[in-house]
């Protein structure tokens, strides 16, 4: 980060040193995970990067899985990199166990498999409606027009926002994750808690089914959840809703774009649709898990220091060569498909269930009407990396019948 | 150590040597027992490495916690014996105990 001397604590051994700038390392190419998954082969499974104030950086799959299921020692209490004042506060998220876990109880009927399916009609509905949006036109932006707008459709019913809202939300949640200073971080936030206290206040007047409802009927061992605990719930399901699910399968389009092949072959027999989605999150990860240290610790011949912070790079964890083989190779027929991209511990991703879904029906909407499509010669695609990976636009054409 | 048979959607059946004073879930993992993800590695959160227990065993095991129940509540293959195997913690007394997985964990 620009003004940030670098920095190499004196406990950090030369060895363990590798400059990695996670929101501009030049080294990131197109192909946003293939080049990442390059870059690192050249850093230590666990390394400090000197840059962004300093952190460390983990990246094989079971040591990942190490870190997140420690948070006696690497507590989700902070996720800023560099560490801001004031860091946002999200439940469950920013809570480590057991507090965290009457609050996973809250939401897990909403995101449960069994609500997942109950869903999937309407979640059909909307896919089919977003797909024949663009049909006619023999061509459009798939990020723009379909992989943001889907998911989001989708968390925003689950929510019970107002679809017309989706393009300004949308955009505050793009705000979000490019904002690097303290001040950026806390003006975005409080326009999305306006957002919500705004629904909170209609949902009591009006109740529905939706999940703001629920957090204001729930009883959570014997009492109702207060104002701030529902505004950061929303907090953090709103910008896991945004941005995840769009980012993944807007990647796993763009690689199929390009693979008439498989296109032709899932358009065929769309009972491949969940291995296809499912090789997609492995190949294509979006997102990294900060992590504090709260308590000194050695490990793997690693002294991590209180107050120092750890990402782990979920989307490596897909990419690892101890835990498949050829992992840069895109095979829905692989038996066993080995990832963290939802994380695991006690704080893996509530909506993995949702995800997996959305990214099924979207790909079988879309094939039905569209089964044959290319990416659009010479248009630029765009990524930005960070903690959050996104592909910025994704030009594609095909036939119209 | 003791014997604990796990029979999979297709009728085949695997024993594995389970841990005395550990999960189920950790001994089937270490042994490779197919359709038990447990992708949230223990931590009761995600609910996929949920199985069923047949009796006299499931009768025998202390019952469910709230948390348990809540989120065996959310999966779409419950049955009256549904249990959690990250839950069920490796007894003496559960020496050849059988266990059926269930078609899919998600």
């Amino acid at each position: 980060m620009a003004g940030l001397a670098p920095n190499i604590p004196p406990h950090v051994k030369p060895e363990q040193v590798f400059a990695f700038d996670i929101y501009a390392d030049p080294r990131i190419g197109d192909d946003v995970q293939g080049t990442y998954s390059a870059v690192l082969k050249e850093a230590p499974d666990i390394f400090w990067s000197p840059l962004n104030g300093g952190h460390w950086m983990v990246q094989r799959h079971d040591l990942i899985a190490e870190i997140v299921k420690n948070p006696q020692v690497f507590s989700a209490r902070e996720m800023q990199i560099p560490r801001v004042e004031n860091p946002p506060f999200m439940i469950p998220l920013s809570l480590d166990p057991p507090e965290n876990v009457p609050y996973r109880h809250v939401l897990m009927p909403k995101f449960s498999p069994r609500a997942v399916a109950d869903m999937e009609p309407k979640m059909r509905a909307m896919a089919a409606e977003i797909v024949d949006e663009v049909l006619a036109n023999g061509a459009c932006d798939f990020v723009a027009d379909v992989s943001a707008r889907f998911p989001v459709s989708v968390f925003m019913e689950v929510m019970g926002l107002p679809l017309d809202k989706l393009r300004e939300f949308r955009h505050i949640a793009d705000t979000y994750f490019n904002a690097r200073t303290n001040e950026e971080i806390q003006r975005i936030s409080q326009q999305i808690f306006a957002i919500f206290n705004e629904l909170i206040a209609y949902r009591r007047e009006t109740p529905g089914d939706d999940l703001i409802t629920h957090f204001l009927t729930v009883d959570v061992e014997g009492r109702k959840l207060s104002q701030d605990e529902i505004l950061a719930m929303c907090f953090v399901l709103f910008l896991g809703g945004m941005d995840t699910v769009t980012n993944v399968t807007g990647f796993t389009f763009q690689h199929l774009a390009n693979d008439p092949e498989l296109q032709a072959r899932l358009a065929q027999d769309p009972s491949r649709l969940v291995e296809f989605a499912e090789e997609g999150l492995r190949m294509f990860g979006v997102i990294g898990t900060p992590r504090l240290v709260v308590q000194d610790y050695e490990a793997h011949g690693v002294s991590f220091r209180k107050g120092e912070m750890v990402l782990s790079a979920l989307w490596q964890s897909g990419r690892d060569d101890e835990k498949i083989a050829d992992p840069d190779r895109f095979d829905i027929d692989r038996k066993d498909k080995p990832h963290l991209n939802f994380s695991t511990g006690p704080h893996m991703c509530l909506g993995h269930a949702l995800a997996r879904a959305e990214m099924r029906i979207l790909a079988d909407e879309w094939l039905k009407r569209i089964p044959s499509f290319r990416p659009k010669a010479g248009a630029k695609h765009g990524f930005r990396i960070g903690t959050v990976i996104a592909l910025e636009s994704l030009p594609i054409e095909w036939e119209v019948a | 150590m003791v014997h604990i048979r796990f029979e999979q959607p297709d009728g085949s059946s695997q024993d594995i040597d389970a841990t005395v004073g550990e999960s189920l879930m950790a001994s089937a993992k270490a042994q490779g027992v197919e359709g038990i993800l447990a992708e949230c590695g223990g931590s009761m959160v995600c609910g996929t490495c949920h199985v069923y227990v047949k009796e006299p065993w499931f009768s025998q095991l202390a019952a469910p916690s709230a948390m348990e129940a809540d989120m065996l509540d959310c999966g779409l293959q419950q049955q009256p014996n549904s249990r959690l195997s990250c839950q069920i913690i490796v007894a003496p007394d559960m020496d050849g105990m059988e266990i059926a997985v269930p078609q899919s964990q998600r």
